[in-house]
């Protein structure tokens, strides 16, 4: 057994980590004012190939798995998640790609080869598909002003939408660096499609789909925890620096154990699935736990930080916002549990040590 | 990255699934119901002999990093096994216990052989225990109070020692003490006292609210004289704290342990609760399966932070934010489970006669022994934001 990731991917996530740092933190602000990246930001990005990490190798990707994924998410979650979601432009809508076959006219070339936009939204969103072959109903937010295609992915299968959709721009909570819209679906027909046997197959799609969203979590905790806690060490009240008062080590303390506790669900969750093991629950879990921990990361980021952390001259009230709207996508931290809890109450011994070989 | 087990893990796990369906949970449960510590003389220690427990990991005529043991990460899922079935059994079994490590690290090759030499292939059920704890020195463990003072060619204690396991029923107890009570931790030392040495005792077992089936007894020390030979590492290993590094090496290594234990204890009211729903046929109920859900979420996580600690200390590299870390949330995690199962219950919880209340009971000591959790979390500042001592 051995709990660290593989030192091959050392590689990926360092130049992952150099890219957030150098690219992204640096305009973090421009880019959620702009509700874009700057171009010069994305081919940067293109450059690094982060974007293909899980793209087959038939379509120019690398092929690695879940693992990779979130070890990298991680490192852009931490710098700016909303340029995250917006430099790779297909995101979790490959994974019904990857783990279904609805890709029977080459969808996937097409779309990679045209640089689309194409975004995953779910049932827990508000999509509904009908007869299989046309989506209804309106996604609130999906954080994005604009989308190619859609993929339409629900508990019995998947579907790519290319029209009879509209997204018209709105505020956004967080994440606008990728833009922010409403999408509506009017009578939107479904191009490609699965769903006969395809639960299975729909299931894992929307497991990688969660690590892929808990693992920028992952990240915005991350920045907001090394951030306070930096902060904690540095202002002095009362004669002495914030982070000496128990209370707030005590804070600080229980911060950065959510953050980890975290992140080892998450890779367990994404060997799981890369080693083709029963992985929905394990990421349903590592998902809710994301969101769980990020609810009171966030906040208590700002907390540390008094009055500066409520102003916009310091990341964490970005920090705080962020978390809490990555925590709302897939259907959020309900929907989450309700998976896994129904996965759960099927087993009488769901932690039984060894079952399957594996923890 | 791998969360596969080995075979051999595999396999230890399965026997000790078997033995502790079939022996250590209903032993548990009895010791629970008459409220008091499995008897000295109850067949249940022959057992554990029989089965090859109650045994040192210290092999005689080797150098001291040859010993008989398992990785950190296998005896963690052990630990955690074994506690699923009953922490308080695991306790009670015989064996060199927590001292061990201390002897091992720290002990001279007369030490190993006077102390261990009989765990080897223990005659009979045998225990040793480490006596840290004082009426007024708990978490503060640089205040303890009781005096060893030279005398001739030996030393003499005094002092009181409490809720310490197995005490009375120990071959021999490596007791903490201080030469200068002023000068702290440096002036700590840990010695060996023999059963039956005059001045020990006389040894009160406490009524605790959980955990029965172990001991847990408190004790004085009277001018107890020890010779020169009882001072752990010998007069030669007086370097300054050596002392007091010996008790904490032995708290280094056990906070996961305690961590897994608490682990097993929250699987343990987990399958119990998942069990209740069932027959109750309330699975159907959101509620019951978020809190289910909350339940195993949480476990998992405690269980995945532990074995993070353990993989650390295999590796040989700094563990302490870590250990702390699978300590204080382990602890936490297994009390809320086993409440969170209670509630589940409803007032079949309030009888006094399900497992669950037992768990809920058996839990709380996980965030004292071994450093609160309120300890944890400073040992884990100390790390993150330099918190002062």
């Amino acid at each position: 057994m051995n709990l660290d990731p593989d030192e091959e991917l050392g590689l990926i996530v360092e130049t992952a980590r150099r890219f957030a740092e150098q690219e992204m933190l640096p305009r973090m602000r421009e880019a959620e004012r702009n509700r874009q990246v700057a171009p010069e930001v994305r081919r940067a990005f293109d450059e690094t190939g982060l974007a293909d990490l899980e793209l087959p190798e038939g379509v120019g990707g690398a092929a690695l798995g879940s693992v990779a994924r979130v070890l990298v998410n991680e490192e852009l979650g931490a710098a700016d998640p909303g340029a995250a979601l917006a430099l790779d432009r297909i995101g979790p809508a490959l994974y019904p790609f990857l783990e279904m076959a609805i890709d029977p006219v080459g969808s996937l070339s097409t779309i990679r080869g045209n640089g689309e936009r194409i975004l995953l939204v779910t049932e827990s969103d508000g999509a509904r598909i009908v007869r299989n072959d046309v989506v209804r109903g309106t996604v609130p937010w999906v954080p994005a002003d604009r989308a190619d295609a859609i993929v339409v992915l629900t508990r019995e299968g998947a579907g790519l939408v290319r029209q009879g959709f509209s997204i018209d721009p709105v505020r956004g909570a967080g994440l606008r660096a990728a833009g922010a819209g409403t999408l509506r679906f009017d009578e939107a027909p479904l191009l490609d499609s699965a769903f006969r046997n395809a639960r299975e197959a729909a299931d894992r799609a929307l497991a990688r789909a969660r690590l892929h969203v808990a693992s920028l979590l992952l990240g915005v905790m991350r920045a907001a925890c090394d951030f306070s806690r930096d902060y904690a060490q540095e202002r002095q009240a009362f004669g002495r620096p914030i982070a000496h008062h128990q209370a707030l080590a005590f804070l600080i303390t229980d911060m950065q154990m959510a953050l980890d506790g975290a992140r080892l669900l998450v890779h367990e969750a994404a060997w799981r699935l890369d080693a083709g093991l029963p992985a929905t629950a394990a990421a349903a879990s590592a998902h809710a736990e994301c969101v769980d921990a990020s609810r009171s990361i966030g906040p208590n980021a700002v907390q540390i930080l008094g009055g500066h952390g409520f102003m916009a001259d310091y990341p964490v009230e970005k920090h705080m916002r962020e978390a809490r709207a990555l925590g709302l996508l897939l259907g959020g931290f309900d929907a989450a549990v309700e998976a896994a809890g129904r996965s759960f109450c099927e087993t009488e011994h769901p932690l039984e040590i060894g079952l399957g070989g594996a923890l | 990255m791998d969360f596969n087990l080995d075979e051999e893990t595999r396999s230890a796990l399965e026997a000790l699934r078997k033995w502790g369906r079939e022996v250590v949970r209903p032993v548990g449960l009895e010791a629970d119901r008459l409220s008091r510590p499995i008897p000295v003389d109850d067949p249940y220690f022959e057992r554990c002999l029989l089965r090859g427990d109650g045994r040192t990991r210290w092999q005689p005529h080797a150098d001291a990093r040859s010993t008989r043991s398992r990785s950190v990460l296998t005896q963690l899922l052990l630990a955690e096994e074994f506690a699923y079935w009953d922490r308080g059994v695991m306790i009670a079994n015989p064996g060199p216990g927590l001292p061990e490590a201390s002897v091992i690290a720290l002990g001279t090759e007369e030490q190993k052989e006077r102390f261990l030499g009989p765990f080897v292939e223990p005659d009979r059920p045998r225990w040793a225990c480490f006596a840290m704890t004082e009426p007024g020195a708990g978490s503060d463990a640089a205040a303890i109070q009781t005096r060893a003072t030279k005398d001739g060619d030996g030393w003499i204690l005094n002092g009181a020692k409490c809720f310490i396991g197995s005490a009375s029923r120990s071959d021999w107890i490596l007791v903490q003490a201080t030469l200068d009570p002023s000068k702290g931790r440096a002036a700590q030392r840990a010695f060996f006292v023999e059963q039956g040495t005059e001045g020990l005792g006389p040894f009160k077992i406490e009524k605790k609210m959980g955990l029965k089936a172990y001991e847990s007894s408190s004790f004085s020390l009277e001018n107890v004289r020890v010779p020169a030979s009882h001072l752990l590492g010998g007069e030669t290993r007086r370097e300054r704290s050596a002392g007091f590094k010996a008790a904490m090496s032995t708290f280094n290594a056990g906070r996961p342990v305690i961590a897994a234990n608490a682990v097993g204890i929250g699987r343990a009211a987990l399958d119990e609760a998942i069990r209740f729903a069932r027959e109750q046929d309330l699975l159907g109920d959101p509620r019951v399966r978020d809190r289910i859900e909350a339940m195993t979420r949480k476990i998992r996580m405690a269980r995945l932070v532990c074995l993070r600690a353990g993989q650390l200390a295999d590796e040989r590299r700094p563990n302490i934010v870590e250990a702390s870390m699978s300590k204080a949330l382990a602890a936490q995690v297994a009390q809320e489970a086993a409440s969170q199962a209670l509630e589940l219950l409803g007032s079949t919880g309030g009888r006094g006669d399900h497992l669950i209340e037992k768990l809920y009971r058996d839990a709380k000591a996980m965030d004292i022994v071994e450093g609160t959790g309120q300890i944890q979390r400073m040992i884990i500042a100390r790390q993150l934001v330099s918190l002062p001592r």
